[in-house]
Order: C-alpha cells, then structure tokens, then sequence
C-alpha cells in the first residue's frame, strides 16, 4: 500500500526527533548533524532502526539542515549528505514495510522582505536538496519547521514542480498562535492547502499541550489530512542544558486525542525518543479514524492577516491607471512610491483587499506587476486582487504573492478558461468570472447566469473549489444601457440562490457620464448589497460609499451589536465642529517650519489661487526651507524636526505638481539623483531620511531601495540619463560593495558622479574608494547636489 | 516577558539630540512611538555559558565550535575564566512597521527606529540581571556586552554564534550571507565572567574607533 493509499483511510506514525537522539550520544548544539549521516553512519542508522522498532512507518532522513547555505563551510556538497542520508534510512529499513521521508528544513536567512535572500534563490536552494532526494528514492518530502510563509511556498513549489511524490508540510508555532515572523495558523492552511500539499500541520517549539488550540484551529480549516510533530513539552533550560518535561506516556495521551480530533499524521520533534513514539503507536490502534469533511470557506490572506468572505468585503479598486493621468505618469516613471501610497489610503480608509492593475501599453506589465506586489507585500498586510488579462502576468504574480489571493478575471470564453483556471489551480488562488463571452454581456440576467453556470463547472473541473469561485455579473451604465442595469442584480440574485457562490461587482460604471454619480453609486450599491453581493468593488476614499457598506452590515446583522458602527460615528458630530475651531492661521513658512504635515495641503492649495507655482516655490518654500536647514546646521534643531519640515516641503510639493501636471506649464525639477543602498546591506533609513530631504528641496530622487547591485544602478543611471548616483552603507562588511559599485559605475558611465554616506564612513575613506563626495548627513547631501546641479 | 520601560534619554541620543528646544509636537511624537515599540515589540533571549579556553589572540570556547579573534575580546575576556554567549532581538513586527513609516512617514519611522535601539539594549540589561542571578554566577559579576564587529571582532562569526546558541530555532533570529542580524533590532554578545565585583571595565565611547566623529557619542 503506498502512502498516499494508506492516508486515506488510516494513521500514519512518524518517528520523534533525530537531533534530540543524537544529542544524548554527545552532538553539540551549533554542530551540524547531517554530516554524520557520512562520518559515523551507523550511528544514525542505529536511531532509525529504534524508531522503526517503535512502530514508526515512516523515518525522516537525517537532513534538516541539508541545503547548500547551511553546508557551505563544511565541505561536504548537498547531493553526497542527502544521498548518504537516504541510504541510512533505507538499509536501517532492511524490508521493512516502512517508508523515507526527505526532511527539509528551513534555509537558515530570511528572505526578502525581511532579509535579503530572492524568492527565486529560496527555491533554486530546495530544489537541489529535492532533485536529490528524489534520486536517492524517498517516498515523501516533508517540509517542517517553517516560520516563514514565503519560503514554505517556496520549497512547496520546488517539490510540486520537481517530483510527483507526496509532500507533507509543518510549520512551527508560537504559544501566540504565530510563528516568528508573525505567520497565523489560518493563513498557512489556506495557503499551503492551495498549494496542493497532501497533509499539513504543526511540528516544534510547543509541547502537545500548548499545541491544542493551534491544532483545533488547523483541523477546523483543513479540507487535507492533519499532521502532529510537538516537542516534549516547552524546553526549558537546567543548569545551561536543554530539557524537555513531558513523559511518553503523557506525550501519548496528548496525541491519542489530537488523533481522535481528526489529526491523521502522527509523530513527535524536540525531546522525543523511541519511547514516546513506541506508546504512540500503541495507543493509535484502539481509535476510529475520523473522516475529513470538505469545508467550503471562502477566504483570502497574506501570512499575517485573513480575510474571510463570511459577510460584506471592500475591495479597493484605485491601483489601476485607467482614467488617471498621474497614475500612469508613476508607472511608466516606476514611481513605486505613489502606487503605495494608493495602497496605504485605501487601506486605511477600510478597504479588506485591494485589486492591482497595473496594465499599460508602454510599460512590462510582467515586470511592472512584480515589483508592485513585492513593494506591496512588504509594507502592508492587506490581501491582494490581481487583475489583468494575461496570463503570464497573473502567473507570475500569483508565484511571488505570499498568501492566498484573487485572480481578476476569467470569462465564459474557452480559451481563457482553459488557460488562466490551471494556473489559478497550481497556485491555490480564487478567482472572479465575468458573466461575458465572445458575445460581449449578455443583455438578459438569464443569459448572464449562464455564462455563470458554465464558469463554476469549467472551475470546478479543474479542481477549483466552489468557494474559491467569486461571480461577477458587471454593473452596465444607466446613461447607456438603462434598461438592463436592473438586470445585473437580476442575474445576481440566479447566481447567489442556484451556485452558491460568492458575487464580486464593480459599482461605479452605473454613474458614468451622468451629474451626481455619487448619489447613483450609492443607491447602486445598497440595492446590490440587498440583492446578495458580497465584494463590492469601490474607491474607498469615497466616505459615502464607506458609509453605506457600514450602514448595510447594520440592518443585516454582519455587524454584530453595531460595534463598527458605532466605533465609526459617535463622534462625527462633534469632530466637525473642532476640526473647524482648528482652522489654522498659519501661514506656509511657518507651516514648514513647524513641521505641519498635515496642513500644507490646504495652504499651498489657497496659494495657488493667486500666486504661480514656482513662485511659491521660491518665494515661501525654499526660504522656510533654508531657515530650518540653517537651524539645523547651527545645532538648534535636531533631526527629527528637520524631518518633519522636509516631509510638509514634500507634501506642499505634490500639490504643486499636481496641478503642474494638469497645466504642464513649466518644470519644477531640479535635477535627477539615484539613490541607493549598496548590495548587501539593508540598512537604508538612512538613505531614506536622505531621500526626504533632497525631494523637498525640489530634486528628482530615483529611489532603487536596498540591497541594490551593481549592474541595477548603472542600468538606471543610463537608462534615465542620470549625472549623481548617492549611494550608502553601513556597514564594514558591505562598502566593499560600495568601492565595486563605484568602480562599475566610473568604467559604465564616466560623466556620472558619485557622492556616499553611511556609518562606517569618513572624507579619507569615501575618497580611497574613488568617491567624487563625502556627505556627512543628510543635510550636506544636499548641498554637495546644490552645487552639482548649479 | 514583561514590557521594559525605554528610556527616552537614550531615544534622543540615538536621534542626534543636543539639547535643542524639544517642542510639544516631536516630544508627543517620541512619547507615542515609546508606546508603540513596546506594543511591537516581542522580547526573545537566549544564552549560554561556556569556558574560556584559549588566550592570546584567538578565545575559544570549551565547545570548540567557535573562535574569537582579535586584541579587543582577548583584552575584553582577560580576566574571565567563564563567559556567556547572548543574543537578544525584538522580532520582526518592528521591521515591518518602519519599513511602513518610512514610505509613509518618514519622521515616525526615524524616532521607531531609534525608540527599538534603545529598547533592545534595555531588554539586554534586564536579560543581563537576569543572568547574574544564576547560581553559578554566584559572588561573581559581569562585564559590559562585547558585540561582533566590535574592534577586531569580526562579523563573521555571527553564523556559527547563533549556530550554538541554536538561535534560529530558539528565538527566530538569523544572520543574512552579509552577516547582517535578522530580525534587525537584534544583539548579539559575548559576556564575560569576572571574580567579584567588576567596575574597571565599563563600556566606554573612549574605545570605540568610530570615537572621533560618532554622532551618538555619550558626552562625558
């Protein structure tokens, strides 16, 4: 019987810890285990052997730590630890009817946007152990004791897209019910359950008794059997020892009742011995295994944050260049910073998801998509839509995304579904169908649900579960198509009570062309929130449209108590009328002086209405700008309060450009800077404080972020005709990089100067590593490109 | 562990500060993001305690997985039979946050910053007091937290220094291939066990070779 037979309908024993055992034959903690597996081999075949004679059925190659950045400075390869381990396994195996999981750990860095290793490295890494694993003839991969979302997909990916064996995967929780890098067990199970792992669960750091409520929370989710690897209990530290408190036999009865909870998977990690697993595997005998019920939940998530489809769900729609001119000025400029920002308001104005379009003629759609998730991704939590018609795009996007996302869209044609549902498949996503066809809509709610109809069927053939399919019936414009506006929520109404399925509309269309759209798009969207829609996609900066969403969870109890509600509005009333007692009396110097972020807007906006654009500039904002620089310089002011004056300069500025853009009457730029911090180094607040200060005095700052190489710098200093490249490090280690990087950059582009800074940094050093300027602060920053650009 | 207070004559020495004026609205801003640090932050520790074996030059430890090189910890661990390998970090919700501020506000995401450097070092201190309490370090004291990178201690033991104290897997914290600490509001240390009291060995700007032109040096 194979194992994914066996999975089916029993138990599976797994041994207990392979580091533990040999820890009591004198290992050190900091040594590596794996090379073991060809320095003292029967050593290890020993252990399994007593594993095997506990009655476990399967044991875990002695490989944990066996990936090429781990083994680096032990001078034995990947291929010789894993081929020598699987050996091990299978001659302490000697006929037995067992089987040889490949144990694959995690890598040991962290990787982007937490540390500095590429999602692509993090699977070229599990592949080789996997690629390996799999000559050597294991009958499973386990991929255990992940903390980090991102590289679990990473590695899940490796051993779907480089061999047909089984993958049983664990990741390791917190008592917090989070793993180190904040991962929530809810998340992991509906992301690695997309994924298409064959068991999934939890292994380490906690003992079975603190694991419960992880394990409840897993088993309630899971649609795919369970798996259980706890410690021996908390570890805790005697006399500078590691040990662990639970008794087998306590261990035992822990797991007998995960076991009668429905975990299928079963085996033991930290402070495990043969012990423990010989009474598990008694005790397992005398239970009825419990059946898995398929759990149909419609959700999306990132690590950190879930979001069920369980009542109504805003989805923000503004990341999208369609009708925008400065949006599309940030894009084909790469002004990744604009499209954040985009993000973050929408964000923090009450949108739960955000769709992301980023399709334009003139730009790599691929690429551009990329890099807006990742920025994305690595400043907030919110769960992402991705929207386009290509399925390269949504391809690639879906492999980068960490979490489960959404596809927008397919439709009723063949050709697409047939070649955006398999991806969306692989990749675990949900994914939107728009009731249209190579008809174009259909003018009946009949015809729609239809088109509907054949979308679930079409999904579901390729596996994609019901929950996962979110219909859109498209929202036709009244000054149009008046007559069939109905109709949508006609078609709706099919579609909720004959498929079951969750509904997803775009409401603003309706208005279009007429006055008041607001007031349409309201009215619109109550009735199709009545009608049964659950992902209204809207600006969510449009309060009122906020305001009807709220309202409606209200009367139809998804807001519970009218707590929301309440939190919301009580104190509307009131705040009108302090924001107008605040009604400032500032004038923009003073405004930039003091650091008033918040009221440049409205002022350099009341400036504009008699004065010119760059006589603002330089009449009230260079002089304000100059006054702090000159305090700071002195030592009166510090560095935050130059900060905050920088940072009200910027936001003066965007108005300025704002409207500059409209009447494109004159440039306001000074002249164009690259910013970067130096490949292998990811300290760049720094760098950022530098950034803030030299866009507030009017310059261009191409921003190129942290952890940059060589060969991006050059590329963009060519490619956007650059003079000054500032670059930063702080650390030793890293301005060797630098020194690289500005030799590059002097054989690439003569004409090009480079001015430096960071911690490590001084005038003598910065010029031995061929430096054209030493910036001590970020304020000289700003004076050496004064004088550049003069 | 129980939230630290954070000292917040450290913050504003960690942000440059030299008695300037402190006006209301940045004095609210650090008080604010004081609050917000110890609502981050979660406070992992892990140590252990080895012997001193080797002198002149080079330490090493009675694991022998790990060596120290260079005058400055030979000159640190003179007078220490024992010492204790530390690592501390605050985790990665931090990082998160001021990567958030900074692309949204740059001032906050610059006073977080310095508010976490300053809380690790307290959490240090405290998991210190902690450490002296041991019983094996009865009638014997400490001395100040020698880091990697410090003089001539290279970075490049930062690998096999979380490596013993299983660091990765006890308490989430790794280093990049550049030996960078990750989580980045993390310490590591090496600690040593001195006989009675220790006051000669106070840590001091005055050994420090960024002395001359540091803008976080403590005014004597």
């Amino acid at each position: 019987m194979g194992l994914k037979e066996r999975l089916k309908d029993g138990f599976i024993i797994f041994d207990g810890a392979m580091g533990t055992m040999l820890q009591n034959t004198g290992l050190k903690t900091g040594e590596l285990p794996e090379v073991l597996n060809i320095r003292d081999k029967q050593k290890i075949i020993d252990i399994h052997k007593k594993y095997l004679d506990a009655g476990a059925m399967v044991i875990t190659t002695n490989t944990f730590g066996a990936n090429e950045i781990k083994l680096k400075t032990s001078g034995i390869s990947v291929e010789e630890v894993i081929d020598a381990a699987v050996l091990n396994a299978k001659e302490a195996i000697d006929g037995r009817n067992a089987y040889v999981a490949l144990d694959i750990g995690p890598i040991g860095e962290l990787l982007k946007p937490m540390g500095t290793l590429s999602f692509e490295s993090a699977y070229d890494v599990f592949k080789r152990q996997i690629v390996q694993g799999v000559k050597s003839g294991v009958d499973v991969i386990l991929i255990e004791t992940m903390t980090d979302l991102y590289e679990a997909k990473a590695a899940i990916l490796a051993a779907k897209e480089n061999s047909d064996l089984p993958i049983f995967f664990t990741m390791s929780f917190e008592k917090s019910g989070r793993t180190f890098t904040g991962c929530s067990a809810k998340a992991m199970v509906l992301t690695v359950q997309g994924l298409g792992v064959d068991a999934l669960g939890i292994n380490c750091s906690l003992g079975p008794i603190e694991m419960e409520p992880i394990v409840n929370e897993i088993l309630e989710l899971s649609n795919i059997p369970v798996m259980i690897q706890p410690n021996a209990g908390i570890p805790c530290m005697c006399n500078g020892k590691t040990e662990y408190k639970i008794t087998p036999s306590e261990f035992a009865q822990c797991i007998k009742g995960f076991a009668e909870k429905g975990a299928r998977i079963l085996g033991g990690c930290c402070g495990t011995t043969d012990k423990h697993i010989k009474l598990v595997s008694d005790i397992i005998k005398n239970i009825k295994v419990k059946e898995i019920e398929n759990k149909s939940i419609s959700s999306v998530c990132t690590p950190t944050k879930v979001v069920f489809v369980d009542k109504v769900r805003v989805i923000g729609e503004r990341i999208n260049p369609t009708g925008k001119k400065l949006f599309k000025e940030a894009l084909k400029k790469g002004d990744l910073d604009y499209i954040i920002r985009e993000a973050v308001s929408q964000v923090e104005a009450g949108a739960d998801i955000l769709d992301v379009n980023v399709g334009l003629p003139e730009i790599d759609e691929e690429e551009t998509m990329v890099k807006v998730i990742e920025e994305i991704q690595s400043i907030l939590d919110v769960p992402l839509q991705i929207d386009s018609n290509n399925p390269k795009v949504i391809e690639k996007a879906l492999r980068i995304y960490n979490g489960k996302a959404i596809v927008n869209s397919v439709n009723g044609e063949d050709e697409i579904l047939d070649n955006v549902l398999p991806i969306v498949k692989k990749y675990g996503a949900a994914v939107v169908g728009l009731t249209l066809d190579s008809k174009g809509i259909p003018k009946s709610a009949e015809e729609r649900f239809k088109i509907a109809e054949k979308i679930v069927r079409k999904a579901e053939s390729y596996g994609i579960n019901r929950s996962d399919i979110y219909i859109d019936c498209l929202t036709l414009t009244a000054a149009a198509q008046q007559k069939e506006v109905k109709e949508t929520l006609k078609a709706l109404t099919l579609v909720k009570e004959k498929l079951n399925v969750k509904t997803v509309l775009g409401v603003s269309n309706v208005s279009f062309g007429l006055p008041n759209r607001g007031l349409l798009n309201r009215t619109f969207l109550a009735a199709a929130l009545a009608t049964g829609l659950d992902l209204p996609i809207i600006n969510p900066m449009d309060i009122s449209m906020i305001d009807v969403i709220n309202a409606f969870k209200v009367l139809w109890f998804q807001d519970e108590n009218c707590e929301n509600y309440v939190n919301v509005y009580k104190n509307s009333s009131q705040e009108m009328t302090k924001s107008a007692l605040d009604k400032n009396n500032h004038n923009l110097f003073e405004i930039i002086e003091r650091g008033i972020k918040e009221e440049a807007r409205s002022e350099t906006l009341k400036l504009l209405e008699s004065e010119m654009p760059l006589d603002i500039i330089n009449k009230h904002i260079i002089p304000a700008l100059d006054f702090v620089g000159d305090k700071y310089e002195k030592g009166d002011i510090f560095l935050p309060q130059l900060i905050q004056s920088a940072e009200t300069v910027r936001s003066a500025f965007s108005v300025i450009k704002e409207k500059i853009e409209k009447t494109s009457e004159c440039q306001v730029l000074k002249g164009k800077i690259i910013l970067a911090t130096v490949k292998g180094d990811i300290h760049d607040i720094g760098k950022n404080i530098v950034k803030v200060l030299l866009e507030s005095y009017g310059f261009e700052v191409i921003d190129l972020g942290k952890d940059v190489s060589k060969e991006t710098i050059i590329q963009e200093a060519i490619k956007n005709d650059v003079q000054l490249v500032g670059l930063s490090a702080l650390m030793t280690t890293t301005v060797c990089n630098m020194e690289d990087t500005i030799i590059y950059l002097k054989e690439n582009c003569p004409n090009c100067k480079v001015m430096v800074g960071g911690a490590v940094l001084n005038e003598t050093y910065a010029k031995s590593i061929g430096a054209d300027f030493y910036a001590k602060d970020a304020k000289e920053s700003v004076s050496i490109s004064q004088k550049f650009f003069s | 562990m129980d939230t630290i207070d954070i000292d917040k004559k450290e913050v504003l020495r960690y942000l440059g500060y030299k008695n300037q004026i402190l006006d209301y609205k940045t004095d609210k801003l650090i008080e604010n993001c004081i609050f917000e640090i110890q609502k981050l932050a979660e406070p992992k520790y892990i140590y252990s305690l080895f012997k001193v074996t080797g002198r002149e030059n080079t330490i090493s430890l009675d694991n022998g997985l790990i060596e120290l090189k260079g005058n400055a910890i030979s000159n640190h661990l003179r007078n220490s039979e024992d010492c204790v390998l530390l690592a501390v970090t605050l985790g990665n919700f931090i990082d998160t946050k001021i990567r958030y501020y900074e692309k949204t506000d740059m001032t906050r995401a610059l006073i977080l910053d310095a508010c976490a450097t300053a809380y690790v070092e307290q959490v240090c201190d405290m998991v210190c007091n902690l450490i002296k309490k041991e019983d094996i370090l009865k009638n014997k004291s400490l001395t100040y937290r020698f880091s990697p990178g410090y003089g001539d201690l290279p970075l490049d033991i930062q690998k096999s220094f979380l490596g013993v104290l299983a660091a990765e897997k006890n308490i989430g914290l790794t280093a990049s291939s550049n030996n960078i600490l990750l989580p980045r509001k993390s310490v590591t240390a090496v600690i040593g066990v001195v006989e009675g009291n220790c006051k000669h060995n106070a840590k001091s700007c005055l050994n420090c070779n960024k002395n001359r032109d540091c803008m976080y040096k403590k005014e004597v």
